[in-house]
């Protein structure tokens, strides 16, 4: 199987490399490979995330997503990524003027998808994730978990190759966190997704086979 | 309420800039015209021993366009009121030529002063009276109408500017969040903020309607009634056909560029 996402002797780093987060970590992850990595808080996790997805560059080392090398990736071609991706975000990052419909249906509208199929694939995935009757809704009339569901829904909805997830369950109570971890769960085993999750605890409940990886002292270990 | 509150914030300030886009515009034309009737109201007179020509007095001075000549018969019959045949005869005969001299353009009172020399640099030129006084206060004042209205113009536009960057400063967080997150699922910037886009063209063209449809009004319904002379003889320029487009042009160079100025400072995505 090919990697979805490799990573040599990578640094990551803020204020132009003078604050260094992560240091000289190497790892691949395969297609279809459900993924979690935890580590203290502050210990460069969600910064790792943002690298993943294009919005810190390296600072040193290599870091492959997709095939394309977000060292030297031009803006266009990150944007090009971005839309193979699903992202979940904590805090949901929903827009709170949209409908849920809507917000489901972002990356169609980005890849020009017509209208027709965005409201079709809106309607499928909401009753995927239980939200049919709250299509017109608008996120802020509705609770955590079905706002993170919504977030679910978007990820989900452009059968994206890689699924990154920033602490998805953060803000939720016990039977949202499960529903969460079952979409996912269903979206790596159903559809072959990569999905890589950035979480403090591992799910008890979790059913499928997982790598886990680490972030202790600026390092990235695999726990075997 | 809110929708309509957003609008208009940012289309009245923008309509106070495209109405001092405007005044410009019709103040320019308006002196333009008073500039031509001052120049063709104002004329200078020579008094010379011979007759004459306007070639001749061109020769002298290039700014001459046209002479008249004054009838010495008239002004022998006005001081000569009671005075026998013969006599007048001899006032007459004695009397030098008379000439209203027209200029080619409305000059400053330094040149005036130029061409009365260069005029009375000639030996058969023995008068040339150039009623400087009246003519420089006429001209001060002018100048002084026309500087003080185009300051007031560009202080308004500048208050203005400030009002529709404040303006920006609320879009910016009323789209920040949207556009980040658009922005993280791979948007180009078009499609980030087209909806930007559309709102603040709308509100241009909208802002460019209200002006020209104020100044169609002053120029069709109110000047004509208003009973000021400078309207009833200026109206035709109050308002043109391509003042609209020039309206047009200004308020989406000036949204494009407002519209930019918030899409480029909401990025969040590259740090």
């Amino acid at each position: 199987m090919s990697n979805v996402i490799s990573a040599s002797h990578l640094t990551l780093a803020y204020d132009n490399g003078k604050k260094e987060i992560i240091k000289d970590a190497n790892f691949n992850i395969k297609k279809g490979e459900f993924v979690f990595i935890t580590g203290p808080s502050g210990s460069g996790k969600s910064t790792l995330l943002k690298a993943l997805y294009g919005q810190l560059k390296p600072s040193e080392g290599s870091l492959v997503v997709g095939g394309l090398d977000l060292v030297r990736a031009r803006k266009g071609k990150l944007q090009e990524l971005r839309t193979h991706m699903g992202i979940i975000f904590q805090d949901y990052k929903l827009v709170n003027e949209w409908t849920v419909s809507k917000n489901v249906v972002l990356p169609l509208m980005i890849a020009g998808y017509s209208t027709q199929v965005q409201d079709t694939q809106a309607q499928r995935l909401l009753k995927h994730v239980k939200l049919s009757e709250h299509e017109e809704k608008y996120p802020l009339e509705l609770s955590g978990g079905e706002q993170q569901r919504v977030g679910v829904a978007r990820a989900l909805s452009k059968n994206p190759v890689l699924i990154l997830a920033d602490e998805p369950t953060g803000n939720l109570d016990d039977y949202s966190s499960n529903v969460i971890w079952d979409l996912m769960e269903n979206a790596c085993q159903q559809l072959n997704t990569t999905v890589l999750v950035v979480t403090h605890k591992i799910p008890t409940i979790f059913s499928l086979p997982y790598r886990h990886f680490i972030i202790e002292s600026r390092g990235v270990y695999e726990v075997h | 309420m809110k929708f309509i509150k957003n609008h208009l914030m940012f289309i009245l300030p923008l309509m106070a800039i495209l109405l001092g886009i405007e005044f410009f515009l019709v103040f320019e034309r308006s002196t333009n015209t008073y500039e031509k009737s001052l120049k063709e109201g104002y004329s200078m007179l020579v008094v010379s021993k011979k007759p004459m020509t306007v070639e001749a007095l061109k020769i002298l001075n290039p700014h001459v366009n046209a002479s008249e000549k004054i009838k010495r018969e008239n002004i022998v019959s006005e001081v000569a009121k009671g005075v026998s045949q013969s006599n007048t005869q001899k006032i007459l005969l004695a009397l030098p030529y008379f000439y209203n001299v027209k200029l080619d353009s409305y000059l400053h009172t330094s040149t005036l002063e130029v061409i009365q020399k260069d005029l009375e640099a000639d030996i058969n030129i023995k008068k040339v009276e150039i009623f400087g006084s009246s003519y420089n206060s006429s001209y001060r004042l002018f100048s002084f109408i026309k500087f003080t209205l185009k300051l007031f113009i560009i202080f308004m536009a500048v208050v203005s500017l400030f009002l529709i960057i404040k303006q920006m400063e609320i879009w910016k967080y009323a789209h920040k969040e949207r556009m980040q997150v658009m922005e993280i699922f791979g948007a180009p910037l078009m499609l980030r903020s087209g909806v930007l886009f559309k709102v603040a063209v709308i509100d241009a063209i909208f802002a460019s309607i209200f002006v020209s449809a104020i100044f169609i009004y002053i120029k069709f319904y109110w000047a004509a009634k208003s009973g000021i002379d400078v309207m009833v003889q200026n109206q035709k320029e109050l308002f043109v056909l391509t003042d609209m487009v020039i309206l047009l042009a200004a308020a989406l160079l000036i949204v494009i560029v407002a519209v930019y100025s918030v899409v480029f400072s909401s990025k969040g995505v590259q740090e």
